[in-house]
């Protein structure tokens, strides 16, 4: 399973890379294989390449603010959540949008 | 239908872009200001290095309408929003509706620009012109028409009213307002809800009324000196009420709470939520009524303790933050639950444990 997200908050310096880390760590915990872009106030940061895009399986955006660049995944699958759900919940979510695109191996 | 307009996330989407532009506006016009500058009116003359930083930093706020305006129509329409946001933007700016003429100005530009760009079909030989002169020409010419013949006066009125309301309002029910605006500020420690506040008070900054924006400083810095007093009071009492590891998030919350970033508390609160937000928001809201009832003012939105030489009552100020964090540290070391000796540097009973997840409900998540 691949699969590429970003993590954009409102203040841009705080939630963005909570939700980040909490997403990453929950991925690899199910054995996922995940790239998570950080659009902060400070800019983009950990940038997907076309290649992640290209390789991964669907697209998790946990964003409470609008978001560049989101014509890259145009054919993808593309769920988005705010940032809240997303550090709350990142197993839940993983799982469940897993379950939901019928992607369980 | 509410919930597919999207409204909190274009809103939170100007909120984003506007806050550097009125931090470091802000910061100007403090600098200026203590150091002696006032604004320039007449430039042909010499002036001084402070009164340019004041006249930037004036300027600087005066775009706050214009960006919050933009930021929500590019959030609607994407690019081509950009340019007819800035144009209603200033429109609000130059007519008096302020931030809220700003906002309001920036959802009907960003819907009228998806609008054309959906619905305004043009021959082959035109498509060139259409995103660089039909729809922003058109979309202007519309948001000139509503914003200075239909949308702009009630706002101005609306301003007005709440600007005077603000202003008149007298001792029980300045220290409520103080207290609500205060709490909410302090609520979640940055999110949406301190946002909100936050908005609110920068918004009435621009229309010269400047109390709130002393409550919303004070309440951002409540809860991180809040927690910082607790852990001190905590330590001589030998009454142990944090981990270690939250010991050392104090110890990184403290100097941000200085420059009034509230988020450092965060991680404290995530694992204690509601003991510790009722703290914070108890003790933001007495010191934030104090602050509106004893009519403390800040010309600047932002920075923190730097800024308090800046503000009318500097010493009046400083008593209502050390109340409200007082009452934030009494509140937690009677609240929170001791933590046992052997549980102290037990990293493996935090709660804050990353394997937890807390009951979410997922059910209405879509995919596109």
């Amino acid at each position: 399973m691949k699969i590429v997200g970003i993590a954009a908050c409102t203040s841009g310096i705080a939630h963005t890379y909570i939700a980040r880390e909490k997403i990453m760590k929950a991925a690899q915990k199910l054995g996922y294989d995940i790239h998570m872009e950080t659009q902060g106030t400070i800019g983009t940061e950990n940038a997907l390449t076309p290649e992640d895009i290209k390789e991964a399986d669907f697209v998790l955006l946990a964003v409470d603010i609008k978001v560049g660049g989101r014509e890259r995944f145009k054919g993808k699958k593309v769920v988005e959540v705010d940032t809240n759900t997303a550090i709350k919940a990142p197993t839940q979510l993983l799982e469940k949008v897993v379950d939901k695109l019928g992607l369980t191996e | 239908m509410l919930k597919k307009l999207q409204l909190k996330k274009h809103a939170m989407t100007a909120i984003s872009y506007m806050l550097p532009l009125v931090v470091a506006s802000g910061l100007l016009i403090a600098i200026g200001n203590l150091t002696g500058g006032t604004q320039i009116t007449k430039f042909t003359g010499d002036y001084s290095l402070p009164s340019t930083l004041t006249t930037l930093g004036v300027w600087g706020m005066g775009l706050l309408a214009p960006v919050i305006s933009a930021a929500i129509a590019y959030s609607i329409a994407d690019r081509p929003g950009i340019a007819p946001g800035l144009l209603s933007g200033i429109i609000s700016y130059n007519i008096g509706a302020g931030f809220l003429g700003g906002m309001l100005g920036g959802f009907i530009t960003g819907w009228v620009v998806a609008a054309l760009v959906k619905y305004v079909k043009v021959p082959k030989w035109a498509e060139g012109l259409k995103p660089m002169m039909i729809v922003p020409l058109l979309s202007s010419l519309i948001m000139a028409v509503l914003m200075f013949y239909i949308v702009g006066q009630p706002i101005v009125w609306a301003t007005n009213w709440l600007t005077t309301f603000l202003n008149s309002m007298q001792g029980s029910a300045r220290f409520l307002f103080g207290s609500i605006l205060g709490g909410m500020a302090a609520f979640d420690f940055g999110g949406p809800v301190n946002k909100v506040a936050s908005l609110f008070a920068d918004g009435m900054l621009l229309q010269n009324v400047q109390q709130p924006e002393a409550v919303k400083i004070l309440a951002s810095m409540v809860p991180p000196f809040g927690v910082s007093l607790s852990w001190l009071f905590a330590h001589f009492l030998r009454r142990r009420i944090y981990t270690k590891r939250e010991e050392d998030n104090i110890k990184i919350a403290f100097p941000m709470g200085i420059v009034m970033i509230t988020e450092g508390v965060i991680p404290i609160a995530a694992v204690d939520l509601i003991r510790v937000v009722i703290s914070c928001t108890i003790g933001a809201a007495i010191g934030g009524g104090l602050s509106m009832a004893w009519g403390i003012k800040s010309p600047v939105p932002s920075g923190g303790l730097f800024i308090v030489p800046a503000m009318n009552k500097p010493l009046l100020f400083c008593l209502a933050l050390l109340i409200g964090s007082l009452i934030t540290a009494f509140l937690l070391l009677i609240l929170k639950k001791r933590v046992p000796d052997d549980k102290y540097d037990n990293p493996e009973d935090d709660l804050e444990d990353d394997e937890d997840d807390e009951e979410v409900n997922l059910d209405d998540i879509k995919i596109n």
